[in-house]
């Protein structure tokens, strides 16, 4: 499903690689978490998934498409297919949960009887029933990372990436937002997060794979977060 | 494409730059208001250019009892044999056209007839008006060789030109057509970095919404059409003001030149103008949003 190789990936104005000659593979309906300090570059290969910046060096693949192939044009239409969920939820303030979900298919222009349809069902799905009409300020921070969730996933997409989405989360609430990409990630979309948090990745045992100074150090199945953190 | 999710956009984002909305409308007004009646002037020239060349002749004053004029001082005037002989002379030159002589009595009566000699006529008297030759040219470019070949001519109190008073009052026209445009194009370059300024402030206010939809996967059209909307509704608003001046200009200005000037700029004319200064704001406003869009808005 995501097929890094060889990639190096060093932003302008900076002379050390954010990625440093990155191969890795995640199939469909895994789940990866991607570990390691600050700066290591989770981030800059979360953003290389999307498109939004190029690689030096390397090809990626992305939905078995040539991302350096892919024209600016067919850009949107890959970022259809994968929800994004980031450590500060980016919800519109002045939207509520469900106009906020919804946004998300009308700026595709989907039909308004199908995100009448969708939408409830995905609202359902993050554990906000009845919570619909309620404003982003009227919610917990857990709550409003369920809403953002819920839109990255109400076009089921193949890929969710997920950017430290428990940062700004409680322990105890963020077992609920795992719980939810538990749920997501069973209904056969692959899941990539990228994630400080040791007890998160302990209690859940997927693939790991740790970065450090842009390299990878670590790909293990069924691994924890590490003892040097 | 849900055209209302973008005319709710676009309707937001022009509320919301309500000062600079309203400065783009301004001045595209203005700049398309001065550029219409630059087009007016040149094509009130061109028709009364054409009006005129045909008509346009040589005034042949003669000399008549106490005339003020240096040549006909102390010279007695010419008696009807001699006029025959000078008309002959006229005649015979080789640019002359057509000769007619207009005696005091219908220099009076052509006097009386033009409008904007009503004033005058209670003081001047058939008496104070000299005889004349009216020559027409073969080639109205070509006046100096009769001119010329007439200036030693006993009995010729002066010749008038009607060309070169035309020509004066065009060259007022041309030079008036060229400020207009000239001011045209000053406001136009205004208009533009004004619309950069608004949809460059439009981008940043709506910076959370354009990341979401760049996120969620909305086409670059459809994350830049309220924007291009925008410049393009305030442009038409402008050209719609632009459009009233120029037809008020019309009514005031044109119409009383017209009464001079024998040829009237129709309302086709008008039309034609309106349209073409309502496509160039419109064309415009797209191009400075577009152009504004590619820099502050990362696809
Ligand atoms: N837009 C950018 N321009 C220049 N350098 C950048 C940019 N984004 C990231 N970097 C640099 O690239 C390196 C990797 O950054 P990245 O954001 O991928 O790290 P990260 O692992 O996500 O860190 P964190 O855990 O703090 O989010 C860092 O050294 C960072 O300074
Ligand atoms: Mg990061």
């Amino acid at each position: 499903m995501i097929h890094f190789d060889n990639v190096t990936k060093v932003y302008a104005n900076q002379n050390r690689p954010a990625l440093d000659h990155v191969s890795v593979d995640v199939e469909k309906g895994e789940f990866v978490f991607l570990v390691g300090p600050s700066g290591s570059g989770k981030s800059t290969f979360l953003r290389l998934v999307l498109k939004e910046e190029r690689p030096n060096a390397g090809t990626i693949h992305v939905a078995g498409k040539d991302l350096s192939r892919l024209s600016n044009f067919k850009v949107p239409h890959l970022r259809r297919r994968i929800g994004c969920v980031f450590q500060d939820f980016r919800l519109l303030p002045k939207k509520n949960v469900y106009e906020n979900v919804a946004f998300a298919l009308e700026v595709i222009g989907k039909p308004r009887r199908f995100i009448r349809k969708v939408v409830p069902e995905v609202i359902e799905l993050v554990g906000l029933e009845g919570k619909a009409h309620r404003m982003p300020e009227e919610l917990s921070g857990g709550e409003q990372q369920r809403v953002a969730m819920a839109r990255a996933f109400v076009n089921r997409p193949m890929i969710l990436l997920a950017d430290e989405p428990t940062g700004n989360i409680d322990p105890a609430t963020s077992i609920g937002i795992m719980k939810v990409l538990d749920r997501i990630n069973r209904t056969g979309t692959t899941v990539l997060m990228a994630t400080h948090d040791a007890a998160i990745v302990d209690s859940m045992r997927k693939r790991v794979v740790e970065l450090e100074d842009g390299k990878i150090v670590r790909d293990q199945s069924r691994g924890v977060y590490g003892q040097a953190y | 494409m849900r055209a209302n999710f973008i005319f709710s956009e676009v309707w937001i984002g022009l509320r919301r730059n309500l000062t600079m909305t309203i400065a783009v409308i301004v001045t595209v007004a203005v700049g398309m208001a001065l550029l219409g009646i630059g087009l007016m002037i040149n094509s009130q020239v061109s028709t009364m250019t054409n009006y005129w060349t045909d008509k346009v002749e040589l005034s042949v004053f003669l000399c008549q009892k106490d005339s003020a004029f240096e040549t006909c001082k102390g010279k007695p005037t010419l008696n009807q044999t001699q006029k025959t002989q000078l008309q002959q002379t006229i005649e015979g030159l080789p640019e002359v056209a057509q000769v007619e002589y207009e005696d005091q009595k219908a220099a009076y009566e052509n006097f009386k007839e033009q409008p904007n000699n009503k004033v005058f006529l209670t003081v001047i008297q058939a008496s104070d008006l000299p005889d004349s030759f009216r020559v027409k040219l073969k080639d109205p470019d070509n006046s100096q060789a009769v001119v010329n070949a007439l200036s030693g001519q006993a009995g010729i109190a002066n010749i008038v030109n009607q060309r070169e008073i035309l020509d004066t009052y065009f060259g007022f026209l041309g030079k008036l057509q060229w400020m207009a445009l000239g001011v045209a194009i000053i406001m136009v370059i205004a208009a533009t970095l004004l619309i950069a300024n608004t949809v460059r402030l439009s981008a940043y206010n709506r910076r959370r919404e354009t990341g979401i939809m760049r996120l969620v996967g909305a086409s670059n059209l459809y994350i830049q059409l309220p924007f291009v909307m925008e410049g393009v509704i305030a442009g038409l608003i402008g050209g719609v003001c632009a459009a009233v001046l120029l037809i008020i200009t019309k009514i005031l200005i044109f119409d009383g030149i017209q009464s001079y000037m024998a040829q009237p700029l129709g309302w086709d004319t008008l039309a034609g103008v309106i349209t073409f200064t309502m496509v160039v704001g419109v064309v415009i406003c797209i191009l400075a949003s577009f152009v504004t869009l590619r820099r502050y808005l990362r696809v």
